[in-house]
């Protein structure tokens, strides 16, 4: 094996600047395809064990001292479609980052493993008997430990986390600190900026320096347009390398007998349709889920500073199973530009009103259970995201909407917005169901966020009703895999990175 | 097509409102396919005083129209008066609304801008005049109306509202009457950590994986 050569600091990435011809034709081992959780971590446990691994990544490289920590910059400069991508409705929209290290580095640093309910209904339902919690379980150890995952500590319990949990005490719901994979947080409350500093232990400052250190190669402002196979199974990419100001810089082809797909769930299906490959299931792009999320709002009568301290500090489980409500509250601090898109508390004075006293804010984050009813689609120039909160996820929605509130009006709110277009406070336990239960479930009334995609390309042991299998191989083409949150066969309810980091470990270990 | 025709088609659409199922083929899409029916035919339905005001040099990423509604809906979304808050006057709100619209595509850019259109001319069927010649307080009532309205009035406002609200808050000399403290990290001084040590895994666990 090589020498490992890790470097203390950044990363060494082969840019759309550096490029000096108008093709370039790389072999490898494996191709991997984008370079977020699944991608990141798929190329260092391929690497670590000798194979040569070339990094294809869409986006640009970012080092973390370029972070700006003002949100609409980043949204700009880390997120896919500049922070735009939304369902075709236009009512959620979809955040997923863009840029090397992919969503790991614009994420909230939540952890969380799958819940076994859910792992249970994989096996019952979808074939996956090896997906086990036992046998899932030092993966999660392995992933756990290499990205300093914790519970928080005290000091990283911002003000807004403080007031939720007294609350929560105060009606008896289960409480608990969240884990987080950071170091040393700097406590500036900019995760979805990126982390300046690099303490979010995100792919950034992890799994992609080990991964080079290794030898793989990392190749940033490059979009793979295609898969490609000699007799039925897969034998590299096509790309394209552009330069940030859009203008083409080469086209690249990578020779591999093994591609694995990590561009994440929107993505993935999109490049599986465009090839045409991986779909006898006709499932490929189908069953996307993604934890439509409201912020709930809740002003309180002293100052909380949302944007103060961590981000992230406490979550209510009392509702997490789907027999209780199929959903979680997480404490979310924000900053003014995401406050502006939480409540409609009216137009004109009443919202300048609602904004001079942002700092009186605290936010509750829900995270539901949904069903994988949406879709991923190519019309052959554009991708559609076509997902519109179920009929049969409704009520989950209302419950985690009703159970925030009570939550907010228990730590001490004086008034809760509910997000939705039209104006909806609520002063009191009575006003809940009122302001609540007449809600429509009509695009464009609440205003929804997806920070969790998932599922369009799932796996299963069925291959006429899953796309790929429990080791990630597609069932269709020998030699192609996926390692991202398209492999989900159902939504988890928790923040997903831990469970792709393990899934992807887990893939690569098995790759022969 | 005549414009009377076209404006009649409009507001038949506009009226029937949008069925929950239908609403896939509507977003924004929808309202740009509604626009293309009148193809310019609004602009001849009502003149409006603003139609004759220039623009200033920066505009290039937005039609005149486009611009005069922006800042238009700056003055209505964004008043001031007797709080702490910096006029909008002083931020570059529109400008900032124009940089955002610069991101999107092309086809999606298109749709916008045949929806805002929408939003700017149909009004004229319940108030008259287009939006840009609305009083204020008519023309917050209106966005207030549509928040509960259709599926095509909420898309439209609540396009046009968040458009100009982050244009407004993502200047940072918006930020310090609300306490808001902006980037930190440099201000305090915090130490970068640089890449995290490589795991301690011995590669033997990986061949026996293999195995
Ligand atoms: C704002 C935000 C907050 C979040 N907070 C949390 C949290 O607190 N906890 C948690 O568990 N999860 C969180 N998540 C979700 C978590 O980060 C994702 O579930 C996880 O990163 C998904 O991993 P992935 O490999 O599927 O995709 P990603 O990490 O998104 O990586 C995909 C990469 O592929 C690249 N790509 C796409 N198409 C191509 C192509 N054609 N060619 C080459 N490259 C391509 C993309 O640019 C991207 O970099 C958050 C996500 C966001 C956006």
């Amino acid at each position: 094996m090589s020498q490992v050569k890790w470097q203390a600091s950044g990363l060494q990435v082969h840019q759309a600047s550096d490029v000096t011809s108008e093709h370039i034709a790389l072999e490898a081992d494996v191709v991997v395809v984008g370079s977020g959780a699944g991608g990141a971590v798929t190329a260092y446990e391929l690497a670590r064990m000798g194979k040569r691994v070339i990094v294809l990544e869409a986006g640009p490289y970012v080092p973390s001292q370029a972070f700006t920590e003002d949100f609409t910059e980043s949204l700009h400069a880390l997120y896919q479609d500049k922070g735009g991508q939304a369902n075709s409705s236009g009512d959620l929209l979809v955040l997923q980052g863009a840029c090397v290290g992919g969503s790991t580095v614009v994420n909230g640093c939540v952890c969380f493993r799958t819940p076994d309910f859910i792992l249970q209904d994989w096996q019952r339902d979808f074939g996956l008997s090896e997906l086990t919690e036992a046998e899932l379980a030092p993966y999660f150890d392995e992933v756990e430990q290499n990205l300093s995952v914790h519970d928080n500590g005290e000091h990283e319990i911002a003000r807004h986390g403080q007031v939720i949990r007294a609350g929560a005490n105060k009606l008896g719901w289960s409480v608990k600190p969240l884990r987080r994979n950071i170091r040393q947080c700097g406590l500036t409350g900019h995760c979805l900026s990126g982390c300046k500093t690099e303490r979010k232990q995100s792919m950034l400052v992890t799994y992609l320096p080990w991964a080079q250190a290794h030898g793989a190669r990392i190749y940033s402002d490059t979009r793979v347009e295609k898969v490609v196979t000699e007799g039925g199974v897969a034998s590299g990419v096509e790309a394209v390398v552009t330069r940030h100001d859009g203008t083409v810089a080469a086209t690249m082809t990578v020779k591999a007998p093994r591609v694995v797909l990590a561009a994440g769930a929107v993505q993935t299906p999109v490049l599986l349709l465009k090839s045409g490959l991986a779909n006898r299931s006709g499932l490929v792009g189908k069953n996307f889920a993604c934890h439509p999320s409201l912020l709930v709002a809740g002003r309180y009568p002293e100052p909380i500073h949302p944007w103060r301290g961590a981000m992230l500090g406490v979550h209510v489980d009392e509702f997490m199973h789907p027999d209780k409500g199929g959903f979680i509250l997480e404490d979310g601090g924000f900053g003014l530009v995401e406050m502006t898109m939480l409540a409609e508390p009216g137009t004109g004075k009443p919202f300048m009103e609602y904004m001079e006293n942002a700092r009186y804010l605290a936010g509750l984050v829900t995270l539901i259970h949904d069903h994988n009813v949406g879709a991923i689609e190519w019309d052959g120039e554009r991708k559609a995201i076509n997902y519109q909160l179920s009929d049969a996820d409704f009520p989950s929605m209302k419950r985690a909407i009703k159970a925030a509130a009570k939550l907010h009006l228990a730590s001490g709110a004086t008034e809760v917005y509910v997000p939705a277009s039209d104006k909806r406070v609520i002063r009191s336990e009575a006003d809940i169901d009122l302001q609540v239960d007449s809600l429509e479930n009509d695009p464009q009334h609440l205003r929804m966020v997806s920070y969790h995609p998932q599922g369009t390309c799932h796996m299963g042991a069925d291959p006429d009703h899953s796309v790929v299998k429990a080791n990630g191989e597609t069932h269709d083409v020998p030699g192609l895999y996926v390692a991202d949150a398209s492999l989900l066969p159902t939504s988890i309810i928790v923040n997903p990175q831990i469970t792709v980091y393990a899934l992807a470990t887990r893939i690569a270990r098995h790759m022969s | 097509m005549n414009s009377q025709f076209q404006a009649r088609q409009i507001k038949q659409i506009w009226q029937r409102g949008v069925a929950r199922r239908q609403f896939l083929k509507w977003g924004l899409g929808g309202v740009a396919a509604a626009t293309a029916i009148a193809a310019g035919g609004f602009a001849l339905l009502r003149r409006s005083p603003h139609d004759e005001l220039p623009t200033p040099d920066w505009v290039t990423g937005l039609s005149a129209a486009e611009y005069h509604l922006f800042d238009r809906a700056r003055v209505v979304l964004l008043p001031v008066e007797g709080t702490p808050l910096v006029d909008s006057e002083a931020v570059p709100v529109v400008a900032n609304v124009q940089t955002t619209l610069s991101y999107l595509d092309p086809a999606t850019r298109k749709e916008l801008g045949a929806g805002l259109s929408l939003f700017d001319n149909v009004v004229v069927f319940s108030h008259g005049c287009r939006f840009v010649d609305l009083e204020d307080a008519q023309a917050r009532a209106l966005f207030d109306r549509w928040g509960e309205g259709s599926v095509l009035q909420r898309t439209l406002t609540t396009v046009i509202k968040q458009l100009v609200y982050s244009a407004y808050w993502q200047e940072p000399a918006t930020w310090p009457p609300t306490e808001f403290d902006g980037p930190v990290s440099e201000k305090w001084g915090l130490e970068y950590l640089g890449n995290a040590p490589m795991p301690q895994q011995p590669t033997i666990d990986v061949e026996q994986e293999q195995a």
